[in-house]
């Protein structure tokens, strides 16, 4: 018997008990819908949270910092921001300390330019930056408010957070006296005067802002730069207002993930050297918000031994960009093995993703029950059609049908309930993801969140249903036919 | 001398077309055996019309089934030309009756739900010929039949001896040298019985057909058969020239 006949045959079955066959496949439809919607679900919270990652530029990036101060990436995640000022200059001491008890298998491995070019010759290194954070204020309009800023290289442009700028676009060269902002504090800066209506984040494109600092040595003479001079004791305090050009606007993540190295106020790499090079770390407000490398440089104390031109540069962090996100793990262990402290996401992007296979797991799970259940109506519906039609299948038999030539037909009538039940639950599961994905992305952005799909359903999702729906139909299927195929014609022929 | 006396025998007369030595066929029903076949020894040859002859439980139609290919025997041999269905797996046995016999049955056993035309390409389609082939070749058989007319017809719209035409047409579909007809007017009225009995005995003369014909009717037997071979509880009582048998 040729396959054709076969699907032929099989189909004028189903069609000649349409009723039983469109609920039968309802039923399968029912049961790939909520699977398909559970995982697309899964797939759906995976790309929004791991895309985000993604986009964060951390994965193919190692954090390096000075061997005393790594505590575990827990305290860059959660801690940020919320450690408290006075408690800073203790515990570093302390943690010095213990970083010489336990051996100090590298005692003088400051992060200074020697040491980023002892990194950057390692291998699958693409390139190592330091991440500088200068305290500073920043005031446009009637807005003030402390900020930790942060240092950007020319090279990062077009990269993780800078792929699309949100408005505007990257520095012109490293000495640019520009700077860009995140949406959020964009937000803020346009937001702050209720009075003033209609200022979108665009509009601060191409506009100065200010930024206010200490600093312990007159800066270059430039436009718009006011310099005021206030003396304590010996030294000489600047007090420096000055002018930057905001380039663009760029969206950052809000997790709070240190290693992505994005503040409200980004500086080109050069500008922001200079400035922490003589700036005066005095706003305890400022210290604040900096996270661990935001304390001053490891020579001691603020404000009283910061020297005008340093002999050393040391950095409280540097970032290394790995040539892909798979070597970070193997560039982490080599920069340990170099006496630094180093952390990567590439751990916490495995994990995660391991996470996501049991959460992709326990969803297919309880779809499954559904698509079970349902698995059930086509064993009823063949073993009904088999009592119906015996007598055909007797005739069929007689005039020279084989026992595979029925099971055939059954088997093709089963995963045809599957393909009808598949094709349609793929349909209603996206439905329904879309229905759901509508009404919790209203509530996301009414509560100031960003818009995503928290369903997806890549083809492989379409494919791999209807192919399950096609599996399940023949498994639940293959007991009728069977049945069918070992009916004794003779026994068959005499029942009506 | 004798083979070569055997090999001058015209083709379609005396050839041994299929044999059965000590065939039985017991049915195990609760406690008791039944022997609804005990030993039977016949032979027939290519080209005969044989009466299979009986009442209702002489397993004259257990007989025919055996022939037929829908039951396994349960000791003896059953030899069609050369192959012994005792010894066929259930595969070899629907090649068999796909191949080797057409089977007519006294209530026609038509597909309700199929065409005239569907029906009788319904072997066809088991055998693996394709559907424009198979459709041309029943109308073909189905107007031979003088259904010319009825081809698109459901066997509900059908007389009595319209489908019985149909599921002789069925029946030729694969063009099987045996023709195995289980009471095939024990559904019709006198007048159609006879056409179809014509109809039979044209296929036996005009194209050789080997046909056994299962009765009780032995007015009917004699009437149509070269040879009556009598069955009563399983076993042959009588093997002899039909009385109206020509030639």
């Amino acid at each position: 018997m040729i396959l054709s006949d076969t699907v032929h045959l099989a189909l004028r079955n189903l069609r000649q008990s349409k009723l039983r066959t469109t609920l039968t496949a309802m039923g399968v439809s029912i049961g790939i819908a909520s699977l398909t919607g559970m995982v697309s679900l899964g797939v759906g919270i995976q790309d929004q949270v791991v895309g985000r990652l993604m986009k964060s530029g951390v994965f193919d990036s190692v954090t390096v910092l000075p061997p005393q101060t790594f505590r575990g990436s827990g305290g860059l995640f959660g801690r940020a921001g919320g450690g408290g000022a006075g408690r800073r200059g203790a515990p570093q001491n302390q943690r010095g300390g213990l970083a010489d008890a336990s051996g100090g298998s590298a005692p003088s491995s400051t992060l200074d330019d020697n040491a980023i070019k002892q990194i950057a010759a390692l291998p699958e290194v693409k390139e190592v930056y330091p991440v500088i954070r200068v305290p500073v204020e920043v005031r446009y309009d009637l807005f003030a408010e402390g900020v930790v800023a942060m240092s950007v290289p020319m090279t990062s442009k077009g990269e993780g957070p800078y792929q699309t700028m949100s408005f505007g676009s990257f520095f012109d060269n490293d000495t640019d006296n520009a700077c860009m902002l995140s949406l959020d504090m964009a937000k803020q800066l346009t937001e702050h005067d209720p009075n003033v209506a209609g200022l979108e984040p665009k509009d601060l494109i191409g506009k100065d802002i200010t930024l206010v600092y200490a600093s312990s040595s007159a800066p270059a003479p430039a436009p718009g730069t006011i310099d005021s001079t206030i003396s304590v004791g010996s030294m000489q305090i600047h007090r420096i207002e000055a002018k930057y050009r905001v380039a663009g606007i760029f969206e950052r993540e809000q997790g709070g993930f240190a290693g992505g190295g994005t503040s409200g106020l980004m500086l080109p790499l050069a500008r922001a050297k200079d400035l922490s090079a003589t700036i005066i770390n005095v706003s305890s407000q400022s210290m604040l918000r900096g996270s661990v490398g935001a304390a001053p440089s490891a020579s001691g104390a603020p404000a009283s031994s910061a020297p005008p031109t340093p002999p050393a540069r040391t950095y409280q962090t540097l970032t290394v960009k790995v040539a892909h996100p798979q070597a970070s793990q193997e560039v982490e262990d080599k920069i340990k093995g170099l006496g630094y402290s180093a952390f990567s996401l590439s751990d916490a992007l495995t994990a995660a993703k391991r996470g996501f296979i049991i959460l992709d797991i326990l969803l297919s799970l309880i779809g499954s029950i559904a698509l079970a259940v349902s698995s059930l109506g086509i064993v009823n519906t063949m073993v009904m059609s088999i009592l119906e039609r015996t007598r055909e299948i007797g005739i069929m038999k007689a005039v020279g049908g084989s026992d595979a030539d029925v099971r055939g037909i059954f088997l093709v009538e089963a995963s045809s309930i599957g393909i009808l039940g598949g094709v349609a639950g793929v349909a209603i599961g996206w439905f329904v993801g879309r229905i759901i994905n509508f009404g919790a992305n209203r509530y996301i952005v009414s509560q100031g969140g960003t818009a995503g799909d928290l369903f997806s359903i890549p083809l492989w999702l379409v494919l791999g249903s209807i192919g399950f729906a096609i599996v399940v139909s023949l498994i639940a299927g293959s007991y009728p036919a069977r049945r069918a195929a070992r009916l004794d014609p003779i026994q068959a022929l005499r029942h009506d | 001398m004798i083979r070569s006396v055997n090999f001058q025998r015209p083709q379609n007369r005396f050839v041994t077309h299929l044999q059965t030595s000590d065939l039985r066929k017991h049915y195990v029903m609760g406690t008791s055996v039944v022997r609804a076949l005990d030993g039977v020894s016949m032979t027939v040859e290519q080209g005969e019309f044989l009466g299979l002859l009986g009442t209702s439980g002489s397993g004259k139609s257990t007989l025919l089934n055996l022939l037929g290919g829908l039951d396994h025997a349960t000791s003896g041999t059953l030899r069609i030309f050369d192959q012994d269905l005792a010894k066929m797996s259930r595969a070899e046995l629907s090649m068999h009756r796909r191949k080797n016999v057409g089977i007519i049955f006294q209530s026609f056993n038509l597909i309700s739900t199929m065409t005239a035309t569907d029906n009788v390409a319904l072997s066809m389609m088991f055998a693996g010929i394709p559907r424009a082939e198979r459709e041309r070749e029943a109308s073909r058989l189905l107007e031979s039949m003088g259904l010319g007319g009825r081809q698109k017809h459901r066997p509900k719209e059908l007389s009595g001896g319209e489908q019985q035409r149909v599921a002789i047409s069925r029946a030729l579909a694969n063009k099987p040298a045996l023709l195995l007809a289980d009471e095939p007017t024990g559904n019709l009225d006198s007048k159609t019985s006879k056409e179809i009995m014509d109809l039979l005995k044209a296929l036996n003369e005009r194209d050789g057909k080997t046909i056994i014909l299962v009765t009780h009717d032995a007015a009917l037997a004699h009437k149509y058969s070269h040879r009556i071979i009598t069955l009563m509880d399983g076993t042959v009582v009588s093997d002899a020239k039909a009385a109206d048998a020509q030639a």
